[in-house]
């Protein structure tokens, strides 16, 4: 089975950017962000996670940039 | 004598009229300098506290300090403010990334405290808001620097939004520790004793040089 890095990247990268939002929320509307999410989403906790996406996140990030690119390279080559 | 009755009518009228002209106080307004310093907002801060802003009733306020006392005291809002006041400049650090530089003015922790005279096993002090919330600090933190309650902010008295009657200005700690609508000093003999955010992973220290997390 052939793996397609470029896209699981993407889907990563936009995962981790939702989480990244969503726990960013837990921590300035803190209060109405543990009442929807029946107080699992606590202050602290999103600190936490907020704090730890960001290796990941940049990771992503970069890696969706480089394989966008080269296969923009690609198709450059391709129309040629 | 008719010149003179004239001349007695205008005097009297005049003389009147000046008794009148009283000087209206009109309300503060926030100062936005200090000595040479730039000061933040009232209205830069964020609102974050646990239940929302919360509005005292003045006239049923009492400032308890209790615990390990030989004398508990209760004030009035009033009986605080007859305390020798203090102004200093000193800038709120919020955990969440955003700090305030604000003229603080209010009387020291410590002249509240004495007066209850603690007891000697006491060695931290807790604060409860009207809210729910508690903080604490080792003893020596509150009694050893000029800690200040304050009851105005960049002269003007602080605003229920923002902790009134008083919040506590916890130099050198994070936001945190910056309690506000404050009601209740308790004198405690329990080092270990963990305020609304430090029994959620909070640091107890709350030191602004250190990291928040435990």
């Amino acid at each position: 089975m052939k793996i397609n890095i470029r896209k699981w990247t993407s889907y990563l990268a936009l995962a981790t950017i939702v989480l990244y939002i969503i726990t960013g929320y837990g921590i300035t509307q803190h209060r109405f962000m543990e009442k929807i999410t029946f107080g699992l989403l606590t202050k602290s906790l999103s600190f936490k996670i907020h704090s730890w996406l960001i290796i990941p996140l940049l990771l992503f990030l970069l890696l969706h940039l480089y394989y966008s690119c080269s296969l923009f390279k690609r198709l450059k080559r391709w129309k040629r | 004598m008719r010149k003179i009755n004239l001349f007695f009518i205008i005097f009297l009228f005049l003389v009147s009229g000046c008794a009148s002209q009283d000087i209206k106080e009109l309300q503060e307004v926030e100062i936005s300098e200090y000595e040479g310093e730039r000061l933040g907002s009232i209205a830069d801060f964020r609102e974050n506290s646990i239940k929302g802003p919360q509005y005292i009733d003045i006239d049923d306020y009492n400032l308890k300090v209790t615990g390990l006392v030989e004398n508990p005291v209760d004030y009035t809002y009033e009986e605080v403010l007859e305390k020798e006041r203090y102004k200093k400049v000193v800038k709120i650090d919020c955990v969440e990334g955003w700090s305030v530089n604000i003229l603080w003015e209010g009387v020291l922790a410590r002249e509240l405290i004495e007066k209850a005279k603690p007891l000697p096993e006491t060695n931290t002090i807790i604060f409860y808001a009207y809210d729910g919330y508690s903080t604490s600090f080792p003893i020596e933190y509150i009694m050893g620097n000029d800690i200040i309650m304050a009851y105005k902010m960049n002269g003007v008295v602080i605003p229920p939004e923002r902790g009134f009657p008083f919040q506590l200005v916890a130099e050198s700690k994070w936001g945190y520790k910056w309690i506000k609508w404050i009601t209740k000093i308790e004198l405690s003999d329990n080092e270990d004793y963990e305020g609304y955010w430090e029994s959620r992973g909070y640091s107890n220290a709350g030191d602004l040089d250190k990291g928040f997390f435990k």
